[in-house]
């Protein structure tokens, strides 16, 4: 079909399946993405093998986006954000894109930017080597960008690839479908009894597997000493009617249990602790694992009250014991926090944009009129999930265009 | 090649993989082995039909069937396994004998859906769900979807007891809620499950102490439903071994590897959808069809000309090609020959061939040594050690890029030779490694079940355990061999091996094939 455009929405793992699926048809995608690091969640995610392989499918995120930047059917767009969707016959798509603070074909990746910037989180570093520059500067932390106090980035650059003034432009294209890949946000944990943001050793689990992916171990934020004793807190965001997030998050187990027993592979003598409601099924030999990981962690069936910071620095955390059903407590160095899976940021924006239907959860509910719905947009779902349901995007999307 | 379409099962992911790919024009052939089959709209529709041989390799494969003790054959381009699974009641493991009041859930089911419901109403029923065996959410659906009807229209009290309740599936938690208000009573187990007692004539009863409030309690339910574990059929096992698929633990057809994401096989052409691959709710059916039809509407393409080549005058006929290569890309006519169409370009063949007359383009000893030479450092300063590593081109290759973005120092006299699967690196590759002045030959594959190849990583470790050997007999270092699996996004351990393997051998000194 080398006649027909498709613009997918969304450059993580589904929209660079779904990318790759339809490139196989000769059609020519427009992949769009938000970010300047294109790969979405699992791009950060680190390989969580023991000595084997416990197929949590994060290489696969880098194995699509090789492909992705190889294939002259697919015209990869970062920075890139949707404006205006109009549909007559086809798709008339209007996107901002930028600003391009790093110039790609300067940008030597010697990351100069990130040792000198004085404002912490606001020179970010690229996951995948196809991050291209492989820094980006984030416009809510730059000094530059907030009152134009500082350029330091700028005149350290020994290749003057950086221009903290760009202003952003604009792009226009015409599209016979569109695919929304848009993906999920992290849930937010700042308003939960646990610290975080406020602690430095209460951590998100992508907090986690960055730190993970970038460092091979897990150290306290703090002082940067290997945690002893690990918490892991499930269904922080999931599973919860106060936020009326009716939903299991279903990733999180077997992301967390994946990530404590590589944790634990390398480090024998750390002890981690899972406070868990139910622990959810995860890869096709589940029941030998799950007999393993009750032997080599401390399952706690209880969702923690309150944490306090100790003298020392530590954790405490109080919660109610199922076995005496007395209230107990316990002191840890790291707490790692669950975050489950809650709609994209702009899902609700994005459906206005596009007319498309919101499902009672937030997330997109179905596909129609040439609008197809690939992956976590959907819902909650792993990545080979992600990949499956890009397939049978591409798939109603090839269809759809054939009837045309 | 041919265009035809060779789909087997009869269920609905069966059907609507067929019925998608006739409306693109394909040519499908449907074989069940069930008595009728409900696909009318293919070209052929065998029901009665079993598989019995398939030759011949991607892009045609002459299959053969027996249709009620008639032979068949066709030749097709593609095959698609959607089989159905099988539904065990798990009564055993509860010691449970079943009785008119203690049934499985797809008898219950079963009695719901015909409208059965006089034996139902008003009842007090109790599920048993993952309590001696971990459940699945495909497993819980079923039974919750059942309570809510039961409660609402039959005025039954149902209760739900179970470990782990699995919630994660679509809509679950939400449908948790709703049979909560309906009236339905869940209650859990961590360590200690309940006791189930079952008489003759008073029937099953329950005792155990409630986790949250202490308390002693005894059920004793009119109907006792217990879960079913679902598991694939025989009929799949059957198809599997006379197609040489690879099965995972439990005997569904793919590998349980993310390289066969979504319906991929280990052979080209064939693929593997819904529940013959694993426990699939009929959502993740329908993602399997469209998966499965856009992947027989469009192969991937074909990269024949770096394909392995059999060398006629050297091949002795030993098959060790044949039983190695794990795509069952090489077929057996006079002698071996390589479907090019089928061949992934591991090398693993190449590798193992004893009479070396299996090559690869790109795996010759003269290309990879060729490489090897252009890596010797100019001039050769005792202090840097000239390593090699072979790298797997999905892995470790990805790795020592990423290891150089993020800024990692890497040995200066590191030299990367990429190999397409580290089962192609044979034995003449690493010796010429070490002719070649290298100080320290590493090997670095994937993981151990993430081998695109299945068992490339098993073969490089076999060989480079035999090469240590032959090097300790020899008096020989056997430390400056050294094989370790990575994955695409381990950066910071690659450099960590790279880097601690310098040191080995910065200690051990110069090799003495080097000087
Ligand atoms: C901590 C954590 C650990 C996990 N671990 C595992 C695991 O081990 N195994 C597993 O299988 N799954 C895991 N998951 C789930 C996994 O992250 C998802 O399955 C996967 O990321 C979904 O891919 P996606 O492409 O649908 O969405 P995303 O990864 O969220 O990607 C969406 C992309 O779209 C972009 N985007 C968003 N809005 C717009 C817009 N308006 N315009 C353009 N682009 C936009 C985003 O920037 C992003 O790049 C984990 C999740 C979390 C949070």
């Amino acid at each position: 079909m080398p006649d027909k455009n498709v613009l997918i929405l969304g450059g993580g793992v589904a929209g660079l399946s779904a990318a790759l699926e339809l490139a196989r048809f000769d059609i020519s995608v427009e992949l769009v993405e938000k970010t300047g690091f294109p790969g979405g969640h699992a791009i950060q995610f680190s390989c969580k093998a023991t000595d084997k392989c416990v197929k949590c499918g994060a290489c696969v995120a880098e194995e699509k986006l090789e492909n992705v930047t190889e294939n002259p059917k697919i015209r990869l767009m970062r920075n890139t954000c949707v404006e205006k969707v109009t549909k007559s016959d086809r798709f008339s798509v209007t996107f901002q894109t930028g600003p391009e603070y790093i110039d790609p074909d300067k940008c030597n990746g010697c990351g100069v930017c990130l040792e000198k910037c004085p404002s912490a989180g606001a020179v970010m570093q690229g996951f995948s080597k196809h991050h291209t520059p492989f820094y980006a500067i984030c416009a809510e932390k730059c000094l530059f960008i907030k009152d134009g106090s500082c350029n330091v980035c700028q005149e350290a650059c020994p290749e003057g690839a950086i221009r903290l003034d760009q202003k952003p432009g604009d792009y226009a294209c015409e599209a016979d479908a569109i695919i929304v890949a848009t993906g999920f946000t992290g849930f937010d944990p700042k308003d939960k009894p646990y610290g975080y943001k406020v602690f430095p050793n209460v951590i998100t689990n992508l907090e986690a597997e960055r730190m993970l992916r970038q460092q091979d171990i897990l150290l306290r934020p703090s002082d940067n000493k290997p945690a002893e004793r690990i918490a892991f807190i499930q269904c922080v965001g999931s599973r919860d009617a106060s936020l009326n997030h009716l939903w299991c998050s279903k990733i999180c187990c077997g992301s967390s249990l994946r990530m404590a027993r590589r944790i634990k592979a390398r480090g024998p003598e750390t002890e981690i602790t899972f406070f868990y409601i139910d622990v959810q099924t995860f890869g096709s030999d589940f029941q030998g694992v799950y007999e393993d990981i009750r032997e080599e962690f401390r399952m706690i069936r209880a969702i923690p009250g309150d944490i306090f910071r100790t003298d020392d620095d530590r954790l405490q955390m109080a919660f109610l014991d199922s076995n005496t059903r007395e209230p107990a407590e316990e002191i840890f160095d790291l707490v790692v926090l669950s975050a489950g899976l809650t709609p994209g940021k702009d899902t609700e924006h994005l459906a206005g944009l596009l007319g498309a239907e919101l499902a009672d959860t937030g997330f997109f509910s179905s596909s129609r009129d040439g609008i197809f719905l690939a992956g976590a947009a959907r819902g909650p779902m792993s990545i080979a999930e992600s990949v499956a349901s890009a397939g049978n995007a591409a798939w109603e999307t090839v269809k759809y265009l054939s009837e045309k | 090649m041919t265009d035809k379409t060779l789909v087997i099962g009869n269920g609905p992911c069966a059907r609507s993989i067929a019925e998608a790919l006739i409306t693109q024009g394909a040519e499908v052939i449907v074989a069940t082995k069930k008595d009728s089959a409900d696909i009318s709209s293919a070209e052929k529709v065998l029901s009665n039909t079993k598989l019995v041989s398939c030759q011949d390799s991607a892009g045609s494969f002459n299959i053969l069937m027996n249709r009620n003790g008639e032979e068949l054959s066709e030749t097709v381009g593609n095959v698609v396994i959607a089989e159905e699974a099988v539904r065990e009641p798990d009564f055993s493991s509860y010691e449970l004998t079943p009785s008119p009041d203690v049934i499985s859930l797809s008898r219950l089911t079963g009695l719901l859906s015909d409208g059965k419901s006089d034996e139902l109403s008003g009842k007090k029923i109790v599920f048993l769900t993952g309590l001696a065996k971990e459940s699945s959410p495909v497993i819980l659906e079923d039974i919750m979807q059942s309570c809510l009807r039961l409660q609402s229209n039959f005025h039954a009290q149902t209760y739900i007891l179970t470990k782990n309740l699995k919630v994660g599936g679509n809509g679950l938690e939400a449908l948790y809620r709703t049979t909560r208000e309906a009236g339905a009573v869940y209650v859990k187990f961590t360590d200690v499950m309940p006791e189930i007692r079952q008489e003759k004539d008073t029937g099953v009863a329950l005792t155990f102490t409630d986790e949250i409030t202490g308390e002693k309690l005894r059920l004793s339910p009119d109907i006792t439903v217990v879960d079913e574990r679902i598991f694939p059929s025989e009929d799949i096992a059957e198809l599997a071994a006379l197609l040489e698929l690879d099965t995972d633990q439990n005997g569904f057809v793919q590998a349980d590897n993310v390289h066969r994401i979504s319906v991929l096989t280990n052979r080209k052409g064939i693929f593997a959808a819904g529940p013959s691959r694993s426990i699939h709710s009929p959502a993740d059916q329908v993602t399997d069809a469209g998966n499965a039809v856009i992947s027989v509407l469009k192969p991937e393409a074909d990269q024949p000309e770096t394909a392995a080549q059999v060398n006629k005058g050297l091949c002795v006929r030993c098959l060790t090609c044949y039983r190695v290569c794990p795509y069952r890309a090489i077929i057996l006519n006079a002698r071996p020959f390589v479907v090019p169409e089928a061949c992934e370009q591991c090398g693993i063949c190449t590798a193992e061939c004893p009479a070396h007359a299996v090559t690869i383009k790109e795996l010759t000893r003269d290309e990879i040594s060729d490489q090897i030479i252009k890596g010797i450092p100019q001039k050769k300063e005792t202090t840097t050690p000239f390593l090699v590593a072979f790298c797997c081109r999905r892995s470790a290759v990805r790795a020592k890029a990423l290891a150089s973005c993020m800024g990692h120092t890497l040995p200066r006299g590191l030299r990367i030779i990429e190999v397409p699967c580290a089962g192609g690196v044979s034995h003449e590759h690493i010796f010429s490694a070490f002719q070649n002045h290298a100080d320290g030959v590493l090997v670095l594959t994937c993981h151990e079940g993430n081998c695109h190849s299945e068992r490339g990583n098993i073969h490089a470790r076999k060989r480079t355990d035999h090469i240590s050997g032959i090097l300790s007999e020899t008096g020989f270092e056997s430390e400056r061999l050294l094989i370790r699996t990575l994955a695409s996004n381990m950066a910071k351990e690659f450099a960590d091996i790279v880097n601690g393997f310098e040191k080995t051998i910065l200690d051990l000194g110069p090799s003495s094939l080097s000087q």
